[in-house]
């Protein structure tokens, strides 16, 4: 920074808004600039002005910000990554535009809609966001809302832990938000390698907002690991053993175990280029025996495992909807177990395949190749369960269902470019080209996006108590799939005629075709962005129509859709005893599945406390802080957060008691209601016949 | 779900009901959370021994020159001990010997830890005037961070252990303050096990 | 510590095995300890002293686990604890084996010349 840090506002000043650029100089890159921050104040304030109009404030306070309840927490995950997803996206448009306008002449060779440094900041951006704070809530919200409903638990193993990891990964998403409109965020890229970003090369505050994004989000996300990892061990109902599991279970504790061990990598990689950034060690400088190679390396040694966080929970809603929607038992339990299990392990195994070009010997490269080429093996066993499962299945081809046919399509693609990329040989042909970039969307795009949207579809009743409209669920899907086609294909493409990934410009006039098929396919997941949040409006508009109070709309066979929706507080009334594998599938078997329970007893529940929301806010005034070197407000919020959890212990915290009474009123309101609904059959499932009490007679899943 | 002999000793009997049961998710939970914590460990030892070369050290002091043994066997013996001291906790928690042997006990333990921080600390302030700095190398940098870590850890230990007995003064021995020295038994012990690691490989390894 | 049949803690009982368990830990613990020191400090080969500080760290490591975390295969939570922690060392092994398989890799292929004798190192 220019001018010398004050003792009270440390760096901050009005020269670090987009705004002042705009003034000093007005292009179409400091708009885009000054616009995205106007979005975010309006935006904000449309916000405040809403909640405050309709006298929301207190409910949000009291029926979510404080809830500990993990069906609560999971859907305000999903409300935080639905709004990065805009962000990300928009931003993924205006990289497209940008390079269908960036081609450059040799005499002027900067060109496009917005400067390079501004360039650099929007992938580097969209790729923290679309990681950390799309993909990682989304997943982790979604294992929120449905894991202890299909375990039969009432709740997770740590509520109010749960609560703090919301509250820290909303606080890494904040910051990455704020730097809209306060400063500049980093122009190193998702994984920000020194020593570009040591102290040096990039001074001012951009990578130190990645920083404490990643390391306080990262420390969420950790929690969240050991939450979902206890709750699968120690919170299943009587009976509920290991095999009898349902899928997206086997997946959650696959992602708990990845979460448990790889995030700490992360961790202390950011951390050492904390200390390097602020203290001058030498971990990863050019000079004083750094070694920058070992960032790469721990940082991947979080990164692929990552990875494979992201895809697996993808992996369990795809075997539940490929089940359910084809109305048959899912093919090759035990194998999918397995499968799962191995990439669990596998995927530490890996990590080099991230640096083959860093300079190590062959034989290194060799033996991380084969690892990687292994990894392929147990993906390629689920693929053929699914397809299995649907196989001669009666499909009924709903949102999810075109979610996971076009993952069927575009992930495989993505995959065998991934065992074409794990050869170290070819890697080094296209390395670093937008090749990669191809890659790495085709599969997290079908994989993560298209899996967290069907589940999110095929959930959606169970958390609000109507579905979504299946119309524009399956526009949605089409646009998103058509939308990925037109992006992300021509990138291969263009990789192969050598294009660099992360350009802001470039001299090759040949590009400019697969350019503007890339920026077509933008223009197209714009679309498919809005018809999203379409879907979710016109479907609250119609939720009369739309509702299904009898809480099982797909004829389901795992234990969620035993209860009302949307679901209570408590979830079950009582804990049931599980009896099989498919536990509520064999409930219809055996005749009349909503039986009331013989009697009805007290349920205790996690109370509701702000202290997820205090420790939250105290993390961010730390993380602002040294962003900004407000070094006094540092050190205050950083000994509030052990003072709050201090004085947290020394109260003693008495559970909500819910009277057995009320959970009898509520539960044989709801079995009344099921009786008098009639039911559907499979071929009325889309129609407003469909109140959530299925055909029982035509389960065979 | 209550087996005979879950945590035997580190934690409480079957006879102490609900705290027993409670216990079990709780612990295990905080046993997993250690777990994580065990791996950052894990990769600053790695990049300890990957920066433990002449290119690592770029010049700067060396451990023949920075180390000195005799101080490291001092604060081994403090946290061997103060390790051990946690037995009073434990056994004073399991078997109902009152809130005086319990805090006697954390009182020991904490005693103990500040002892070894002090020696630690010592250590780090002469190293500092020998120019062994972390700025002076990425050797340099490795060894603040790792050693420096566990100190912190300890230091967090001794507040912890401060909560405790004011939590034990306030509340008493119930169930859930129970079950939350069960869990700082665990974090004291697995403080201990670090120190072992880093005795071993940070100090004499490199001396041998 | 449990009564054979009856599945009842006699307390005195379990009480006095839990402090001999304590002290055998500690004076195994003390000896390992004096031992590593020892012979760090002692005339024998490098190699000989990294191996029995190894050794007596490993041991150690061991003893901590078994006599002051309670860790065994006996017992459904101490059993679930040991083989988390069995896991973990696993991952953990292969996280930090790699590291120092990848960075001695490069190191060699970076600071060594094809003869295989170290330049003499250059700060840039």
């Amino acid at each position: 920074m220019n001018e010398a840090t004050s003792p009270i506002f440390g760096n901050l000043n009005w020269q670090v808004t987009p705004y002042t650029d705009l003034l000093r100089d007005v292009n179409s890159s400091t708009i885009v600039g000054a616009g995205a921050a106007s979005v975010l104040v309006l935006g904000t304030i449309a916000g405040v002005a809403l909640l405050t109009y309709m006298r929301w404030w207190g409910p949000l306070y009291r029926n979510w910000l404080t809830s500990p309840d993990a069906k609560k927490i999971g859907i305000m995950y999903i409300a935080l990554a639905l709004i990065m997803l805009a962000r990300g996206i928009i931003e993924g448009f205006v990289m497209r535009t940008h390079q269908a306008t960036a081609l450059g002449t040799l005499a002027q060779q900067e060109s496009g809609l917005v400067a390079p440094d501004h360039f650099a900041q929007l992938f580097s951006t969209h790729g923290t966001i679309m990681i950390f704070f799309v993909a990682m809530p989304l997943l982790i919200g979604l294992i929120n809302f449905v894991l202890p409903q299909q375990l039969g638990a009432r709740d997770m193993a740590f509520p109010v832990v749960n609560q703090v990891s919301l509250g820290l990964t909303t606080v890494g998403a904040a910051l990455v938000m704020i730097s809209l409109l306060i400063g500049k965020f980093g122009t190193g890229g998702w994984t920000m390698y020194p020593p570009y970003t040591g102290i040096e090369y990039s001074p001012g505050e951009g990578v130190d907002y990645w920083l404490w994004a990643i390391l306080i989000s990262g420390i969420g996300s950790t929690l969240t690991g050991m939450n979902f990892a206890v709750t699968i061990f120690k919170e299943r109902a009587p009976g509920m053993h290991f095999m009898r599991m349902p899928l997206f279970c086997w997946t959650s504790l696959c992602v708990a175990i990845m979460m448990i061990y790889a995030m700490p990598a992360l961790t202390v990689s950011s951390a050492m280029l904390a200390l390097d950034r602020y203290a001058g060690f030498h971990f990863f400088t050019n000079e004083a025996g750094g070694n920058m190679m070992n960032y790469a390396n721990i940082f991947w040694m979080f990164g692929h495992p990552e990875v494979y966080i992201l895809i697996l929970p993808a992996f369990g809603v795809f075997s539940e909807i490929s089940s359910t929607y084809s109305g048959k038992r899912l093919y090759g339990y035990t194998s999918l177990v397995i499968a799962s299990m191995s990439i669990a392990v596998i995927s530490f195994t890996v990590w080099l395949h991230h640096f083959f070009t860093m300079g190590q010997s062959a034989g290194v490269n060799i033996a991380f190749g084969i690892a990687t080429m292994i990894i392929g093996i147990p993906t390629g066993v689920k693929i053929y369960d699914w397809m299995a499962t649907m196989w001669r299945g009666r499909v009924r081809i709903t949102a999810p269902i075109v979610y996971l046919t076009g993952f069927f399509l575009l992930f495989v693609i993505g995959g065998l470019s991934g065992i074409i990329l794990a050869n170290p040989s070819i890697d080094y042909q296209v390395h670093n080209s937008t090749f990669l970039v191809a890659h790495f969307h085709n599969v997290i795009i079908p994989g993560v996006l298209y899996g967290m949207l069907a589940g999110i579809h095929y959930w959606f009743p169970k958390a609000f108590g109507f579905r979504l409209d299946e119309a524009w669920g399956r526009r949605t899907a089409f646009l998103f799939v058509g939308g990925f086609v037109f992006t992300f294909l021509p990138l291969y493409v263009l990789g192969l005629m050598g294009m660099p990934r992360r350009s802001p410009t470039f001299q090759n006039p040949d590009f400019m075709p697969w350019m503007y098929i890339a920026g077509f396919g933008a223009v197209l997941m714009l679309c498919a962005l809005t018809s999203l949040f379409w879907t979710f409006w016109t479907s609250y508009r119609n939720r009369l129509a739309l509702a299904v109070p009898g809480g099982d709309p797909w004829n389901g066979s795992t234990l969620e859709w035993s209860t009302p929706a949307p679901a209570p507080e408590w979830t079950f009334p009582r804990i049931p005893h599980v009896q099989a594998r498919h536990d509520w599938g064999e409930t219809k078997r055996s005749n009349d599945p909503w039986r009331a329970p013989k009697q009805y007893c007290d349920i205790e529940m996690p109370s509701n406390t702000p202290h997820g929301l205090l420790i939250a806010g105290a993390s961010f005034c730390f993380a602002f802080a040294m962003v900004w070197h407000i070094w006094w407000l540092a050190i205050l919020s950083f000994l509030a957060v052990p003072g709050l959890i201090a004085l947290r212990g020394m109260m003693i915290i008495e559970p909500k008691i819910i009277k057995a009474a009320e959970v009898e009123e509520a539960d044989c309101r709801f079995r009344q209601q099921v009786a008098n609904l009639s039911a559907v059959t499979r071929a009325d499932e889309e129609t407003s016949r469909n109140r959530g009490v299925p055909d029982v007679s035509e389960f065979a899943g | 779900m209550s087996e005979t002999n879950l945590y035997p000793g580190l934690n409480l009997g079957s006879g102490h009901g609900e705290a027993h049961d409670q216990a079990e998710t709780t612990v295990f939970g905080f046993w997993v959370f250690v777990m994580s914590d065990l791996f950052i460990f894990g990769i600053l030892f790695a990049s300890y021994a990957s920066y433990l070369d002449p290119i690592g050290m770029a010049g700067g002091p060396g451990p023949q020159t920075l180390f000195d043994i005799k101080s490291v066997a001092i604060q081994t013996a403090f946290l061997l001990v103060g390790g051990v001291a946690y037995g009073g906790v434990s056994i004073g928690t399991k078997y109902e010997h009152g809130r005086t042997v319990v805090i006697a006990s954390l009182l020991l333990c904490a005693a103990l830890g500040a002892g070894f921080l002090f020696f630690e600390v010592k250590d780090f302030i002469t190293q500092a005037g020998k120019g062994g700095v972390p700025q002076a190398s990425g050797w340099l940098s490795a060894y603040w961070a790792l050693v420096g870590l566990h100190g912190v850890h300890v230091f967090s230990g001794i507040l912890w252990i401060s909560a405790m007995i004011a939590q034990i003064a306030v509340r008493g021995l119930d169930d859930v303050v129970k079950v939350r020295l069960s869990m700082l038994g665990v974090f004291w012990h697995f403080l201990d096990l670090i120190w072992v690691g880093i005795f071993s490989f940070v100090f004499l390894v490199p001396l041998a | 510590m449990t009564r054979p049949n009856t599945g009842e803690v006699d307390p005195q009982d379990g009480m006095a095995a839990e402090i001999k368990s304590y002290a055998i830990g500690f004076a195994v613990s003390l000896l390992l300890t004096l031992g590593a020191f020892t012979a760090a400090m002692s005339d024998i080969s490098a190699t000989m002293k990294v191996l029995l500080i190894c050794i007596a760290a490993l041991l150690q490591i061991v003893t901590h686990l078994r006599n002051f975390l309670h860790l065994s295969f006996s017992g459904e939570q101490s059993r679930e604890d040991l083989l988390l922690v069995l896991f973990s060392v696993t991952l953990l092994a292969i996280m930090a084996g790699g590291t120092w398989y990848i960075m001695s890799d490069l190191s060699d292929r970076m600071h060594t010349s094809h003869e295989g004798t170290t330049h003499s190192f250059k700060s840039n």
